[in-house]
């Protein structure tokens, strides 16, 4: 009998040429044990991932069971190596292991040194875990995946690929066979034990695949003794093993994840060709026609033609930079340049559908509890917060921090799309108190493992949805109504970036009404506005420094646009804008900062005296103003007397009045000045246009209060040459019982 | 010195093309003066093994001259998109340089370019008198081009009524200019091609058919990518543009061009340098060659008028000026601008100041 061996596959992690390699290799070799680098606490899952129902991309994730936000991704694509032998041997009935340092050590060590945190990059990821694509780089190669094709294709025979990598790996790591980094150290000592293990079992041809920097490591299992003293004493936290779905755009590097890959739709393209990857031009006109496929259903212009030339535009370049075959970029740059004449919007689809990819995996129902509901299941225990079938009231306190978190649980968790708990009915006025009812559906459970994508935690994952959603908003109102919930649910790590966003977005609203509206207009769910948000979030003992800078820019802008959106406008424009001044005004008082009212003033000053302002809002401004001390009665019945005067047709005086007199008419009854004006004014109406504007001086003068008309009637009583009305003697006794006998009803009735 | 106002390309850097030519070894297309690869070299500069300098034509992203090249190379069409101000002009003028040592086959594009620019005339007398023949033809340097193989070039192609451009699609895709009145045609020798530059942000200019669109390969030339970059081409062409006019006074301080390229680059990008405030863009395009207008106006009035020095003053008269197109919009943006980013900025309160007199 031969003796007992282990061949290692130094791989590029989501390198598909070595998935394919991997795949050949261990055909060939037909293995009694497969090793891969990965987790061993996923070894009782791992026979998931053979599952019908399991669709890559997905991810190991392995969290520690105290603290679901300490937690690691291991995402895999149908491309990716380690997914291949695994998948392999489970196939055919070989046993499986991971064999890199578990989590439950890596957890542990973390804790002690820097915090851990999702966003970190996991370590398969790691960027400089790819010294393959540096060799690339350095034989002069755009890409690394187009390099081992290239490889591949000079030598046939698998078995020389990897002992060839495995010797240009231990060249570059001759200056350091052992890791300085202790952390790697540790790592690699853990393959070594496990693969000494697996000798000692019995095991006869072991295959191990692991990232190719490891290989030389691995290669001699001298120095147990080594080894066993430095893993010796590694502190230790509980973990726990699942699956989560995954998407292609998650693996890249802008998904938030410090490292990834940059193209996972073209990996997955090359490895969809199977063998004919091998063939440089085979792929590029495949390439080329899924560009056009790609852009023809979305209803742009791509040919037959088309893809010719981008594919001699490709090979080309490919010539001029003297890369034997065109790499990714060629291609993109070929593609840019024959398809998109000029427009970015067709290069922006191809990134995204093709490039990246689309592909969303999904997992089978047998995978175990996802952390999200772990962590959802501890808060609601800790918070005493049952989920129950039945529908049922709280109240809550908000001075009361435990009431606090509660309200910021549920509402986290519609942020989710989770409608445990629904608004009740608003029973005071006080900011500090509001109600729920909680009512908890089977159907939730569901959406919980499908909101596994955004994160472990409730907070977490509520704040990585939320910011998906306003990256998505494109309406300034809508923002703010997600800024709000956000700040009510407690998300502090969210609240930076939609200031950013909010920032963006209302300095490019080119619409000051817009930008009022944003400001002052509460939203349905929170019931409070950006200002109520920032003046009373100390009960709720929210940071709201940043809002204040966001808002302080919001009112510079409104206050530089005002003039612009007021000016020739017609009358249903003018009374939408009159409440949005109203509510501007209001909460620019509310605010309390002097810089900006002063801005306000000076803003509304301009109103006053521009020409080409609406009457409504001319006179609506010079009564804010007149309110805020800002103009003198002179002066205000000079700009009075303007309006009114003959040039100005009788409707925009009239406008012009309700404008002024908007909400209390009193300070006209004190002011003999003003007084005298529009009696004058009135006084002058010709018959028909006082017909005209009579309704609207009614509409004005509706909204005061009876004392208040009392008091102007009286007022009018004195004037001199005042006169009652008189009854007319004649009286139609008949209509007149008609109208006695409603009021009678309507008396008797109350 | 030379007493033209502006040499042509390959006048100007004559001695660069004749050195690049006696270091190149790599292969040539037909009737290329120089290979693609010293063709990008001359684009792009660098230093030949003999210790001659070439001096950098195109300061920005060397995959772009690269794929302009590569098109070439294949012999389709190249069309130069951008911005106004983003260098298509020269790219091109600089491409036919290097390729055909000759940059002046042009057809310029305007309103009122007819099809007899872009493929021929006639000699009307000779017509009258001889009645057609070859000898009467007068031949549009598109025409020459195609006899000679060399590079053409149409300079803003989107100004070209749209049934004139048209008249382009044979020679893109044939390769060929037929003459029906003769009864012949020209065939294109090896070695033309077709440089055109276009704009897609002017007013007033004719949207391309897709029938000739998709016989071009498009390169888009952008704004520069950097602060640094843009600051250097400011630099670069203000010195030499300024040595051509005869500009007295100093050449402006380092500084003061940083600060209009930096004003520049806010309010195209909308976004302050520090990516902390956000702003409205003005209409205007802003570019880099507008840029370099600011800087080459305010040395002017710094020199006639002003003390020598590029100040505060000099350049807040032209800057406006250069910012504010459309008088409502630009000026909001402009004012908003003014007001929240120029007023904090630490050491340009002179500038504020400035500008606040003007607004």
């Amino acid at each position: 009998m031969a003796p007992a061996t282990h061949h290692i596959f130094g791989i590029r992690h989501h390198g598909p040429g070595s998935a394919r390699s991997v795949r050949r290799a261990l055909t060939a070799l037909a293995p009694d044990l497969v090793l891969v680098e990965g987790p061993p606490e996923a070894d009782a899952i791992l026979s998931l991932l053979a599952h019908p129902e399991l669709e890559p991309p997905i991810a190991l994730l392995i969290y520690a069971t105290e603290r679901p936000d300490q937690a690691v991704f291991y995402p895999f694509a149908r491309f990716s190596p380690e997914f291949q032998a695994i998948t392999y041997a489970l196939l055919h009935q070989i046993p499986v292991r991971c064999m890199d340092l578990p989590q439950f050590h890596q957890f542990a060590l973390e804790k002690t040194g820097e915090a851990h945190s999702l966003a970190d990059v996991s370590p398969i990821l790691a960027p400089a875990n790819d010294p393959l694509g540096a060799l690339a780089h350095a034989a002069g190669y755009s890409d690394g995946e187009r390099w081992w094709e290239e490889l591949v294709e000079q030598r046939r025979d698998d078995a020389a690929i990897f002992s060839a990598v495995l010797e240009a790996m231990s060249a570059l790591r001759e200056d350091q066979p052992t890791p300085t980094d202790p952390h790697e150290a540790y790592r690699e000592a853990w393959m070594r034990r496990t693969l000494r293990q697996a000798h000692r079992e019995g095991f006869q041809r072991i295959a191990v695949v692991c990232g190719a920097w490891h290989a030389p490591a691995l290669v001699s299992l001298d120095g147990a003794r080594a080894d066993d003293m430095l893993l010796k004493g590694l502190p230790k936290v509980k973990t726990a093993a699942t699956l989560a779905p995954w998407t292609y755009g998650r693996l890249t590097f802008a998904s938030g994840y410090g490292a990834g890959i940059a193209s996972p739709g073209w990996y997955d393209h090359l490895w969809a060709m199977g063998e004919a990857a091998h063939d440089a031009t085979a792929v590029t006109i495949q390439w080329m026609t899924r560009v056009a496929w790609l852009l023809r259903h979305h209803d742009l212009d791509a040919s037959s033609a088309h893809v010719i030339e981008a594919v001699r535009l490709a090979e080309a370049l490919a010539a001029l930079r003297e890369h034997p075959v065109p790499g990714l970029s060629e291609l993109e740059e070929a593609a840019r340049a024959v398809f998109c004449t000029g427009s970015d919007a067709p290069m922006r689809l191809i990134h995204q559908q093709l490039i990246v990819g689309e592909r969303i995996g999904s997992i089978p129902d047998e995978t175990p509890l996802v952390p999200l509901q772990q962590d959802l299941r501890q808060q609601q225990r800790r918070l005493r917060m049952k989920p129950t079938a039945e529908r049922r009231l709280v109240e809550l306190d908000l001075r009361k921090a435990n009431h606090r978190e509660q309200s910021a649980l549920v509402r986290q968790l519609n942020l989710l799309g989770l409608a445990w708990a629904e608004p009740g009915e608003v029973t005071s006025t006080g900011t500090f108190r509001e109600t729920w009812w909680l009512q908890w559906q089977p159907a939730f459970d569901v959406a919980l493992i499908e909101a596994a994508i955004w994160g472990t935690t409730v907070r977490g994952a509520a704040t990585a949805r939320t910011l998906d959603r306003a990256g998505k908003s494109d309406v300034l109102s809508d923002l703010v109504s997600i800024v709000n919930k956000a700040l009510f649910a407690d998300l502090p790590d969210a609240i930076s970036p939609l200031m950013d966003l909010l920032q963006r977005r209302a300095t490019h609203t080119g619409d000051t009404g817009e930008l009022m509206d944003a400001l002052t207009s509460e939203d349905g769910q929170t019931r409070s506005s950006l200002v109520n948000s920032l003046r009373y979030g100390s009960v709720r003992e929210l940071d709201t420094s940043l809002i204040a800078i966001v808002v302080d820019g919001m009112v510079t802008r409104i206050c530089i646009g005002l003039s612009n959106v007021c000016t020739n406008v017609n009358d249903e424009a003018a009374a939408t804008m009159s409440r949005r001044i109203a509510a501007t005004n209001a909460a620019i008082g509310l605010l309390g900062q002097s810089a900006q009212r002063e801005q306000w003033l000076t803003a509304l000053a301009q109103l006053v005296h521009a020409s080409h302002i609406h009457g409504l809002l001319a006179g609506q401004a010079c009564r804010l103003l007149l309110d805020a001390e800002r103009l003198s009665n002179d002066a205000a019945a000079r700009f009075l007397s303007q309006a009114l005067s003959s040039a100005q047709p009788p409707t925009a005086a009239a406008a012009w009045i309700e404008g002024l007199l908007q909400g209390s008419g009193m300070f006209i009854v004190h002011d003999e000045q003003l007084w005298h004006l529009i009696d004058t004014w009135l006084g002058t109406l010709t018959d028909e246009s006082f017909q005209t504007i009579v309704p609207l001086l009614r509409r004005t003068f509706a909204t005061f209060t009876r004392h208040e008309r009392h008091l102007l009637g009286e007022r009018i009583k004195q004037a001199p040459g005042a006169r009652p009305l008189e009854a007319s003697s004649q009286l139609d006794h008949t209509r007149a019982a008609a109208a006695l006998a409603r009021v009678q009803l309507i008396v008797t009735r109350r | 010195m030379t007493t033209l106002l502006r040499e042509h390309a390959e006048q100007q850097y004559a001695d660069e093309l004749q050195a690049l030519a006696a270091h190149d070894e790599r292969q040539r297309p037909p009737r290329w003066r120089l290979s693609p690869w010293a063709v990008a070299t001359y684009l792009l500069g660098g230093q030949l093994p003999d210790g001659t300098t070439i001096t950098p034509k195109y300061i920005g992203s060397r995959r772009l001259i690269e794929t302009a090249i590569a098109t070439l190379a294949t012999d389709r069409g190249l069309l130069l998109i951008g911005l106004p101000g983003t260098a298509k002009s020269w790219v091109a003028e600089h491409l036919a340089a290097a390729v055909s040592g000759d940059s002046t086959m042009l057809v310029q594009g305007t309103a009122g370019t007819s099809e007899e620019s872009i493929r021929y005339g006639w000699n009307y007398a000779r017509l009258l008198a001889d009645g057609p023949s070859a000898a009467a033809i007068v031949a549009s340097p598109l025409m020459r081009a195609m006899q000679e193989g060399k590079i053409a070039r149409v300079e803003e192609l989107t100004r070209i009524p749209a049934e004139v451009q048209d008249s382009l699609i044979t020679i893109l895709s044939e390769k060929t200019l037929p003459i029906p009145e003769l009864g012949s045609e020209v065939q294109a020798v090896k070695g033309f091609n077709l440089i055109a530059t276009a704009n897609d942000r002017d007013r007033g200019v004719n949207e391309l058919s897709s029938a000739l669109k998709r016989r071009f390969n498009t390169v888009v030339l952008p704004l520069p990518d950097s602060l640094e970059q843009e600051v250097e081409i400011v630099q670069q062409r203000v010195t030499s543009l300024g040595r051509a006019l005869e500009l007295p006074g100093e050449p402006p301080a380092l500084e003061e061009i940083r600060r209009i390229v930096t004003i520049f680059r806010e309010l195209r990008a909308g976004m302050t340098a520090d990516s902390r405030t956000s702003l409205k863009s003005p209409s205007g395009t802003l570019s880099t060659a507008e840029a370099i207008s600011v800087v080459n106006s305010g040395m002017a009035l710094a020199a006639h008028f002003g003390d020598g020095a590029l100040r505060a003053g000099d350049v807040a008269a032209v800057l406006v000026g250069a910012v504010i197109k459309d008088p409502v919009q630009d000026r909001v943006a402009w004012l908003e601008y003014l007001e929240t980013v120029v007023k904090e900025r630490e050491g340009w309160k002179d500038l504020y100041r400035a500008c606040r007199e003007l607004a």
